[in-house]
């Protein structure tokens, strides 16, 4: 076999749009996916410490229905069956053509692809990212909790003041290690047909076989993305007190905890 | 009142100094129990400690006295019975106004519980500005007045690792005055201390003492008992079985399980050994 | 909203086990195999990369440690790309799908492995080497009958989680056309069309079953049946 390399099939001409285009699509989906997932963590959250049984009972059973089931079948449950539930009207709005619904360069986003696989992406990520949140409240010290309560603290403001910014910051490499599985997980959107990166990359593929070169850009991209993503996660996450770790590591133990497909 | 200092005394009757009348009663128990599921851990407790007392809480492990303090800012729920708080009663308190009562008593643990993310500074200072609302340069600047009084004025932006155990306690005590309570309470403060740290806390709590706070003091530092309180109550089996001044307690015991336990904790091997021999298992060895 | 389940019923057996009366099993079958087969492997790997990591420490631990990083951080489905091109080029024929993503799975799992290996090991008490040093075993003597059978019961409900996860990984098989479940339920609803909620909704039943109770299993252990062996 043949093993010369040729990049210019890959980075040239067609090919190389089309690799822009799936790289872009790949880093908006995962900027949108997260922002849910954050949303939905903190609703998951506040739902949790709510007094009673109903609140911590549907949260559980949201994050057991989550994290026991495939993401791909989720992402497949959404765009065959659920998208179909929504009313006529929407799917067709969402089917036309909006020239102002596009992102740089040539991504829109007002599509079913795009759309459910956000919706898919951000509600699997939220089951984890709760109980990683959640196990890092549950490390700070119970005693502070009773030296809170004691000096007439609310449950509220315990959260707030005492037990979010340590457990935050205690469980902040897990929780970036959430959202670059997040971006790394974008992948399976390809089986919906959402033509991000991965897409692409077969795309490039069956249009000129150039399988060994496509793969390594694919690769390439990937790692690079997951480096910048977690370097700006934990420039800008918080940290603990007198925490001065060197940020390549850092990153790379937040790759580390990568599950849940 | 008189001082049911015979073993035979009734076990119901209530305990209070001299120094209380009705009107000062600062803390009242009155026929309190507690059960943690099917096991009793106080049992029909009355007391009454007088505004401005110090009262050291002693006894045996499991006695009950933890758990007697904790019940006093709901840190732990009554079974049975009533606790008031300057003649309030306190049952069944909950959200805005348990967390009222919650600021009048001070409370100092045995772990310290300062917040670690914190320096101590704002350890003291947290409850002040996110509690009551006050602007944080006005609880900054008391926090620094309650470091100075309690030591630790240089240290104020150490944080809590940076700390030794009884420079941690000494904060875990500002922070407890920050909002200037009438009523503190002491869960076994030097415990988790090395013996070489326990004097500076002690040197704290004594300044305390003669301040006119009310002090109920759960402790097995002997030397604080026999300083510093007004009144030493003696716990066994979740059950009040004497109280007496601390020279009274600590030279003449009234009841023997008092007796039994001054020995231990004061003649510790003496009494081992003792035990052993009435046991049978070794020949009698002169003292 | 009806829920019509002919759809199961006529197709449960293909659901179920593929084609396995031609043999080619398929399925809830084929997930299975792939998923255990998988599991051992990885664990293989794993155990070994985390001995290899722990004897030596240095730049050894190091490189494993960077490998492991590289391998997790890309998508597990370029991994299943890159050994679907290269291992037909390495073996120097075509290989059964099925083999293909087992080794991919295998092979991205073990990082995972090697890591919890590690952090099993580790966390045992150093007196344990230390005394075994002072014995005179040697190192693989100590790792071998001194630690790893302390760590064993600590490192079971990491074991299991990570099979859970392997479990669910199977299902990436889609992208390449094996017919595990999620393939096979693909192809159901692209021959039948008109009954994409019933067919997803059992699959994820099905996968929700399997993971479900494994992840009990895993959370009995971890809550104290399995700490038995401090004897």
């Amino acid at each position: 076999m043949a093993w010369h390399l040729d990049w210019a099939g890959v980075l040239t001409g067609q090919p190389l749009q089309w690799v822009i285009s799936g790289f872009l699509t790949t880093l908006y989906v995962t900027l949108a996916g997260s922002v849910l997932a954050t949303v939905l963590t903190v609703a998951l959250l506040a739902l949790r410490l709510t007094p009673g049984k109903v609140g911590r009972g549907f949260v559980a059973a949201y994050v057991s229905l989550f994290r026991n089931t495939p993401l791909l079948v989720q992402l497949l449950f959404w765009y065959f069956a659920a998208y179909g539930v929504l009313p006529q009207t929407w799917r067709f709005y969402i089917g036309d053509v909006h020239p102002w619904a596009v992102l740089p360069v040539n991504v829109s986003w007002l599509t079913p692809e795009f759309l459910c696989a956000t919706w898919g992406l951000g509600l699997f990520s939220a089951a984890f990212l709760l109980e990683e949140v959640q196990a890092g409240l549950n490390s700070v010290p119970a005693g502070q909790t009773e030296a809170a309560l004691s000096q007439g603290f609310s449950r509220w403001a315990l959260l707030r003041y005492v037990l979010l910014p340590q457990g935050l910051a205690n469980a902040w490499q897990p929780i970036t290690g959430q959202y670059l599985n997040l971006m790394k997980l974008s992948s399976l959107a390809t089986g919906i047909g959402f033509s991000e990166l991965t897409y692409q990359i077969s795309r490039i593929e069956s249009y000129n076989a150039h399988a060994l070169e496509g793969f390594a850009v694919g690769t390439a991209l990937y790692l690079l993305l997951g480096l910048v993503m977690g370097w700006l996660l934990v420039a800008f996450g918080p940290k603990r007190p007198r925490e001065k770790k060197p940020w390549l590591l850092a990153v790379a133990k937040s790759h580390g905890g990568q599950n849940g497909v | 009142m008189q001082h049911p200092s015979s073993p035979t005394a009734d076990s119901s009757a209530v305990f209070s100094s001299p120094l209380s009348t009705p009107s000062n009663v600062a803390v009242e128990f009155r026929q309190v129990s507690k059960s943690f599921g099917p096991h009793q851990v106080i049992h029909q407790v009355d007391l009454r400690v007088a505004a401005g007392e110090v009262v050291a809480v002693c006894g045996p492990s499991g006695s009950g006295k933890s758990t007697l303090i904790r019940l006093i800012n709901h840190l732990e729920t009554l079974s049975s019975g009533e606790i008031l708080i300057h003649q309030q009663p306190t049952a069944g308190l909950s959200g805005k106004a348990l967390r009222q009562l919650r600021t009048h008593i001070g409370f100092v643990f045995q772990q310290f519980n300062l917040y670690a993310h914190l320096d101590a500074l704002d350890n003291v200072s947290l409850a002040l500005s996110k509690v009551h609302g006050w602007k944080v340069e006005a609880a900054r600047n008391k926090a620094r007045e309650l470091l100075e009084r309690v030591g630790l004025a240089d240290r104020a932006h150490h944080f809590p690792a940076q700390l030794s155990g009884g420079q941690q306690q000494r904060v875990a005590i500002a922070r407890a005055l920050v909002t200037d309570p009438s009523i503190i309470l002491f869960d076994e403060p030097t415990s988790a201390l090395d013996p070489e740290m326990i004097g500076e806390v002690l040197l704290v709590m004594q300044e305390l003492a003669h301040s006119g706070i009310t002090m109920i003091v759960v402790t097995h530092e002997m030397s604080f008992a026999r300083e510093i309180a007004d009144r030493v109550v003696f716990m066994d089996g979740g059950e009040i079985l004497e109280q007496a001044e601390p020279e009274q307690f600590f030279t003449q015991p009234a009841h023997p399980r008092a007796q039994r336990f001054l020995q231990k904790v004061l003649f510790p091997l003496r009494s081992a050994q003792e035990q052993l021999i009435k046991k049978g298992d070794v020949d009698g060895v002169a003292p | 909203m009806e829920f019509d389940y002919s759809v199961l019923h006529d197709n449960f057996t293909y659901l179920l086990w593929g084609r396995m009366a031609d043999g080619q099993p398929g399925g809830v079958l084929l997930t299975l195999i792939m998923a255990v087969s998988a599991g051992v492997i990885a664990l293989l790997l794993g155990i070994g990369m985390a001995a290899l990591a722990w004897r030596f420490g240095g730049w050894t631990r190091r490189a494993l440690f960077v490998w492991a990083e590289f391998i997790r951080g890309i998508p597990l489905i370029f991994v299943i790309f890159w050994l679907y091109f290269l291992l037909p080029v390495v073996f120097g024929s075509s290989m059964p799908g099925a083999l293909t993503v087992t080794l991919a799975l295998a092979w991205f799992t073990s990082a995972a492995v090697m890591h919890s290996t590690l952090a099993g090991l580790e966390s045992l008490p150093v007196g344990q080497s230390e005394a075994g040093i002072a014995s005179g075993f040697s190192q693989w003597q100590i790792l071998r009958t001194l630690l790893l059978p302390q760590a064993w019961p600590n490192l079971l409900p990491s074991y299991l989680g990570l099979l859970i996860s392997l479990l669910k990984d199977t299902s990436l098989a889609f992208i390449v056309n094996v017919p595990e479940l999620t393939t096979v339920a693909g192809q159901v609803n692209n021959r039948v069309q008109i009954y994409p909620a019933e067919i997803f909704l059992f699959v994820g039943l099905i996968y929700y079953l399997l993971c479900a109770t494994l992840a009990g299993i895993a959370g009995r252990w971890m809550r104290g049946g399995n700490r038995g062996s401090l004897r």
